[in-house]
């Protein structure tokens, strides 16, 4: 390997890149976009529930339970039913969630020291909200009714759990989106990027006129990789900021590790970037193959959104193949829980295991292309 | 037609206009012109065509051919000035103009991932052609295209020269009135161009009109008429024997083992006009015939050039294009 | 410009002889759907289950081991380890081994016997927003009625007090699987639209054959009825593909009529059409048309409650959904789906979708007629 020749082609790459406008955008302008848009469309607090409450009753002791609900914060009661059609027909039309029904006789039996039963009609199509709603219900109805029976005096209940949360004390979707999102952004920009540099060069011809010079296959895989990793370098620095200052997201961990398996990292999406750019014939399969095997399973499978763990066997296979996987963890953990390499090591291995790889396949295919 | 074009309908509506052109199967062009910005690409083109000629748009790259024939077809709204293709106005009438003529591109445009059949039954559907007709046009141009037998192959997979005569084959199925082939033979083969120009040859004297660009100056041999451009502009408008006799210096071929320093000499030699390479020869024209008897061997001598053969030639229509456009101020760059 | 019907003809007859050809195509039309259905129809889940759970179990009783199995046997929580000093839940938490910690305090069971406050404490990652929050619910819940039980057994009075008994309506079993597989077919229906149309255009222009059918008689409408048929049938197709596996193999129930899922799919497909005609009509090149696309997927989905509820969206974004058609169909094809709702519960998505596909359709003929001029 000559140095001179890997910097001669890192420069040409460099140039053609910064001429190319199109590639410019994608570079710079997109993971801003990403971050800014995903941090603020993206959130799953749950929080003002829409909620009917349907109140057969009429009791004093019936309003205070809805009002209780409509304190929590949890939920905002939008509508009062008279009816079970009225109240069926607020669920199906979505004008709200949940519909809370209160039994005719709540206060007689409450206070003669009944079970009362309350309902809670839930719309379950979106089984995550609805779940959540329904634990909120169950925390705020088993408050109350303890409170109600010691008459208002808070009593210490006779068993139950201390929760504590931890790193994201407040549960805030964007704390666990953002640090994400830098690992999918990176994935993403990484093969769109590089997927149509290798294609290009087969397409312009100019791959021959390369292979002709004495210049070698992991010259030129290691030369188109070096400006991309710059950018993909900058672009983490851009979108960690832009969390930081924008949302407040924390960082708890090492900025030197962080840097360092960065680096790793995209060492790792970028070789997978070259390598389908060297098995795909032209530019436009090269991105459609980068946006299918890239894109969504950087989304879907790297544990961005959702939970590895909740996936059937076969499905939590195929994430281990996904480089977003492992550097979601480094992201979270450095960010969030600020923890240090001893906790980071497994990630760093795979993710050199991938760089390893992903460049060794790129270099293998293009020299094979070379020749043939 | 509205009579907003200056001309009147009357002129053209009628079959033959007032030149006694055939307007059903002819051309007429009025000073078009189209600009890009500040570039002019046609300039205050004027000229006729008539039916079952072979008319040739001749120039160098850049001349503004390709350009006047897109405008012609519709493709591209002229700046200023008129035209009417089978005597139909460019302006308005772009549709009806599209079912009469034939158009085939220097690139070729048909679809690769169809088989000669499905293609020739396509553009048949596009105008119109089927049944026992399609049926009959179909066999014709396989027959024509040498490619009986093929028409369930891949159109991609056939050779160049075999795809420009199918592409000419499904430009013609319509039989239309006029046909537009914009530097058909790019790219193919002497031999292959040779038949591409026997096929063009054959449409002509079943009557088609044939508006055809190129710049291998050898096909404008065959044309009936020829039209040279350059910048935009027509310089010359003739049939190939007028064209000739435009040149009337003599012309001298010079045999030598160094052309290169040959032309070197020449060209500062007074009296001569031009000295070029041709081949592996030198072409040139010089204001006396004496020039080449006296002034061109005593050069040699000096330069001690070795001169095998000085011997006046006619002209070629390449010399006189070549001669013209050197008279016009040059080529376009680029 | 009179449409004829034979130029219609032979043009869809070129678009299905392209489209069925080329092998890998078919694939990516009718193969490809399916894998994805089942891939997203799997990892689309935000169910929480089998939590990564770390056990202190300081107390060591036969109370806090019937601690232990309720929570494991309510399969929420799986527990990966267990061990007796509390640092360990730091360090299982710090490197992403568990998920959840809890620790059984020494006195547990004594505390429950006496009848007074006895604590679990539980410890969880909030990295994962959404995973905490339910699993911080369910844990309490457990615990909760885990007290009450002993208590119970005891004869301590727990006769009072109110009783929430939740119902979930549509989706009895709160399966995520049967809310978010009808949202992929939304979005694999969408994909195939934008696939199959983005660069139908573009790709013509670049080599050269669309000027071959300019300078035929043809015209606009005529070619994009060509581009636009064939497309609307693969879609239908599809349509009928991923539903069959979506009924048959995730058992989702299908309680509207068929024929409000037609239609919905009909008018939506064709907003899809029109909106990649657009793309593929403004491109200078394929590769243009390609980045527009997935410029405008990313941000189509996520304003569309595919996976984030909408009425969690700060305001001005709840806002933007109103002009994403992916929105209308999301909630289109849920609600036929999930709710059986029909045309007429529906009418007035189907007439804003209506309208987006006309619109669509329009510019793109209108954008289409300029390039041809």
């Amino acid at each position: 390997m000559d140095l001179h020749r890997l910097l001669a082609i890192a420069r040409k790459e460099a140039i053609q890149l910064r001429r190319d406008q199109r590639s410019l955008i994608l570079a710079f302008a997109l993971p801003l976009f990403m971050v800014l848009f995903f941090g603020y469309a993206i959130s799953w607090d749950v929080k003002d529930i829409r909620l009917g409450v349907w109140d057969q009753d009429g009791s004093r002791a019936s309003r205070e339970l809805a009002e209780v609900f409509e304190a929590s914060g949890y939920f905002t009661i939008l509508e009062r039913p008279a009816s079970y059609r009225e109240a069926e027909e607020g669920l199906s039309k979505a004008r709200v969630r949940g519909v809370l029904v209160i039994p005719p006789g709540f206060a007689r039996d409450l206070l003669a020291g009944r079970r009362v039963p309350v309902q809670l009609l839930l719309d379950g199509s979106d089984a995550n909200t609805a779940t959540i709603a329904q634990n909120y219900a169950g925390a705020i109805v088993a408050r109350h009714s303890s409170q109600v029976l010691l008459g208002g005096g808070d009593m210490p209940l006779l068993a139950g759990a201390e929760t504590r949360i931890w790193y994201n004390e407040t549960l805030e979707s964007r704390n666990m989106i953002v640090p994400g999102l830098v690992a999918v952004i990176m994935s993403i920009i990484a093969a769109m990027l590089t997927s149509l540099t290798i294609a290009r060069e087969w397409e312009r011809g100019t791959m021959e006129q390369l292979a002709s010079t004495p210049v070698k296959a992991v010259e030129i895989v290691l030369g188109k990789l070096l400006p991309y990793l710059i950018i993909g370098f900058f672009d983490v620095f851009v979108v960690v900021t832009a969390g930081i200052l924008v949302f407040d997201v924390p960082f708890q961990g090492s900025p030197l590790l962080l840097g360092v398996l960065s680096i790793l990292f995209l060492f790792g999406a970028l070789g997978v970037g070259i390598f389908i750019s060297s098995v795909a014939e032209s530019q436009v399969v090269a991105m459609q193959v980068a946006m299918v095997a890239t894109y969504l399973p950087a989304i879907l499978l790297s544990g961005f959104l959702f939970d590895i763990s909740g996936m059937p066997t076969l499905l939590q296979g195929i994430t281990y193949l996904i480089p977003a996987r492992y550097f979601v963890v480094v992201t979270r953990g450095v960010l969030l829980k600020g923890v240090g390499v001893g906790a980071m090591w497994p990630q760093a291995v795979a993710m050199i295991v991938f760089a390893a790889v992903g460049l060794t396949l790129a270099t293998r295919i293009f020299k094979k292309e070379i020749k043939a | 037609m509205p009579e907003t074009r200056g001309r009147p309908v009357e002129d053209l509506g009628s079959v033959t206009g007032v030149d006694g052109l055939e307007l059903a199967g002819a051309v007429r062009v009025r000073d078009l012109t189209r600009r890009f910005g500040e570039f002019t690409a046609v300039d205050r083109v004027t000229f006729d065509v008539q039916a079952g000629q072979i008319f040739g748009f001749l120039g160098p790259n850049g001349a503004g051919k390709t350009t006047t024939l897109r405008m012609l077809i519709g493709l591209l709204p002229p700046t200023s000035g008129e035209g009417w293709v089978a005597g139909l106005d460019i302006h308005t009438e772009g549709e009806g103009i599209r079912r009469k003529i034939g158009y085939m591109s220097q690139k070729f445009s048909l679809y690769t991932d169809l088989t000669v059949e499905e293609n020739i039954a396509l553009f048949g559907g596009l105008y119109g052609v089927t049944g026992d007709r399609l049926d009959t046009r179909r066999d014709w141009v396989l027959e024509m295209a040498g490619l009986k037998g093929k028409g369930m192959q891949l159109t991609g997979d056939l050779p160049l020269g075999w795809k420009q005569r199918l592409a000419l084959g499904c430009a013609v199925l319509h039989e239309p009135s006029i046909l537009f082939l914009d530097e058909p033979t790019s790219g193919v083969d002497p031999v292959a161009r040779r038949q591409f120009w026997d096929l063009i040859d054959e449409l002509a004297q079943g009557g088609t009109t044939i508006l055809v660009s190129t710049h291998y100056m050898e096909e404008a041999e065959y044309c009936h008429r020829l039209v040279l451009m350059n910048r935009g502009r027509v310089i010359a408008l003739d049939d190939p024997a007028g064209m000739r006799a435009r040149m009337d210096e003599p012309l001298f071929e010079i045999l030598t083992p160094h052309p290169p320093h040959a032309v070197d000499a020449l060209k500062n030699l007074d009296g001569v006009l031009e000295a070029a390479m041709f081949g592996r020869r030198v072409h040139v024209v010089v204001a006396d015939e004496e020039i080449a008897e006296n002034a061109i061997p005593a050069l040699f001598e000096k330069r001690s050039i070795p001169l095998d053969a000085i011997e006046r030639v006619p002209p070629s229509l390449e010399d006189v294009f070549v001669s013209l456009i050197r008279e016009e101020g040059g080529a376009a760059e680029g | 410009m009179k449409i004829s019907p034979l130029r219609v003809r032979v043009l869809i007859q070129k678009e299905m002889r392209q489209l069925f050809r080329d092998p890998k195509t078919k694939r990516v039309m009718f193969a490809a759907p399916i894998i994805q259905l089942l891939l997203f129809g799997y990892a689309v889940n935000t169910d929480v289950r089998n939590v990564t759970t770390v056990v202190v179990d300081q107390d060591r009783t036969a109370e806090s081991r019937l601690l232990q199995e309720t929570l494991t046997a309510s399969g929420y929580f799986r527990i990966v380890e267990a061990g007796d000093s509390p640092r360990q839940i730091e360090a299982a938490l710090d490197a992403g081994r568990a998920v959840m910690g809890v620790q059984i305090p020494p006195g547990f069971a004594l505390a429950l016997k006496a009848g007074e406050a006895a604590t679990a404490q539980i410890l969880i990652d909030g990295t994962s927003s959404n995973t905490a929050t339910v699993a911080q619910g369910y844990a309490g819940r457990i615990v909760r009625d885990f007290a009450l039980d002993r208590a119970s057994e005891r004869g301590l009075p727990t006769e009072a007090g109110i009783d929430l008994r939740a119902r979930a309506w549509y989706n009895p079993d709160l399966s995520s699987q049967v809310y978010n597989v009808p949202g992929v077919i939304g979005l694999l229906l969408l994909l195939m639209a934008l696939l199959l149309t983005a660069l139908a255009v573009v790709r013509e222009r670049e080599l050269g054959t669309l000027e071959q059918l300019m300078v035929s008689p043809i015209n606009p409408k005529e070619l994009m009825l060509g581009k636009t048929v064939p497309v609307l049938i693969v879609c239908l197709v599809d349509l009928a593909i991923i539903t069959v596996v979506a009924l048959l193999w995730f058992h989702i129930p299908l309680r509207g009529p068929i024929v409000a899922l037609l239609l919905a799919a009909f008018v939506y497909i064709l907003a899809g059409l029109g909106a990649g005609l657009l793309i593929s009509t403004i491109s200078k090149t394929q590769q243009e048309a390609f980045l527009t696309m997935f410029l405008f997927i990313l941000p189509g989905i996520i304003l569309s409650g595919f996976m984030y509820p909408v009425d969690t969206m700060p305001e001005v974004f709840q806002h933007l959904t109103l002009l994403n058609p992916i929105r209308y169909f999301m909630e289109m094809v849920r609600g036929i789906f999930l709710k059986g709702q029909g045309i007429m519960d529906l009418w007035i998505h189907f007439l804003v979708l209506t309208g987006m596909a006309l619109t669509a359709v329009w510019g793109a003929s209108q954008r289409f007629k300029k390039s041809l001029e």
